[in-house]
């Protein structure tokens, strides 16, 4: 299965913006967790549902998301589920990064602002407002 | 497609740049702007590391001139699109009256699409941040 769309079968809904999707994937721990396993090369279902207490349903919960999320390549051989890291499916969050400093910066601001506000007080300037 | 090229940001803040280049090398004030953990050690080839938002950023001061300007690269470990030293952050301040213009450049990211969607992604990091918490 590909990165399907429309399937709003994660219980969150899916609006259709592929980074979304991938950082609501990696908003699990379970499911980073799962890409770390995979990243070495490509494992069964099986395989990565050994290394978590979590039922074999949740694993292929958390691996369904994060494939549909386009992190991760499936493909059948024969009865079994096999998953790789798809390595482009952090591109997406790659350009987060363009909307990262913006909008840091702008907390930036605030912070640096708001501090000056705290620490300008009394000493100098303030309080002299007719 | 994929050329390198300088992303930018710019800010004006409202106080001098000796006020605002602390919170560029002070772990406890950094994560007031942005991660939620971080290690830095200010000094060329210190350690900068930075958690935010799920990811963990593994980079290096290269340049420390307070109160004006600090370089340090950025990447993510393990990840094949962003490894550690792979791009450089380079932040400028330049005082202007009481304000200071705050020039963020981001060096050595893939171009690809990124200024489409660009409305789209604050909300989303918003989104993100209260997942996060």
């Amino acid at each position: 299965m590909s990165a399907a769309r429309g399937g709003a079968a994660d219980g969150a809904p899916d609006d259709g913006d592929p980074a979304d999707a991938v950082l609501r994937a990696l908003a699990d721990q379970h499911r980073r967790q799962i890409l770390r396993l995979v990243r070495g090369g490509e494992l069964a279902a099986g395989e990565i549902a050994s290394h978590f207490d979590a039922t074999q349903q949740a694993v292929s919960h958390h691996l369904q998301v994060l494939a549909r999320a386009g992190l991760l390549r499936e493909r059948r051989d024969g009865a079994r589920r096999l998953y790789a890291l798809d390595p482009h499916g952090l591109d997406p969050v790659r350009e987060v990064l363009s909307e990262l400093w913006p909008t840091a910066l702008e907390r930036l601001k605030y912070v640096v602002e708001q501090d000056q506000l705290t620490t300008t007080t009394a000493p100098k300037n303030a309080g002299r407002q007719p | 497609m994929t050329a390198p090229e300088a992303l930018t940001a710019t800010v004006r803040i409202g106080a001098p740049p000796a006020d605002i280049f602390p919170y560029f090398i002070d772990p406890a004030l950094l994560i007031q702007w942005i991660g939620e953990w971080a290690d830095l050690c200010p000094e060329p080839g210190g350690v900068f590391a930075l958690n935010f938002s799920n990811t963990a950023v593994r980079g290096e001061y290269v340049e420390i001139d307070p109160p004006r300007r600090v370089v340090f690269t950025w990447g993510v470990p393990g990840k094949d699109s962003l490894p550690p030293g792979s791009t450089t952050v380079e932040v400028v301040l330049t005082p202007d009256g009481p304000d200071t213009i705050v020039e963020l450049f981001h060096h050595g990211l893939p171009v690809e699409e990124r200024d489409s969607h660009l409305e789209g992604w604050t909300t989303m990091l918003g989104r993100l941040e209260r997942l996060s918490r």
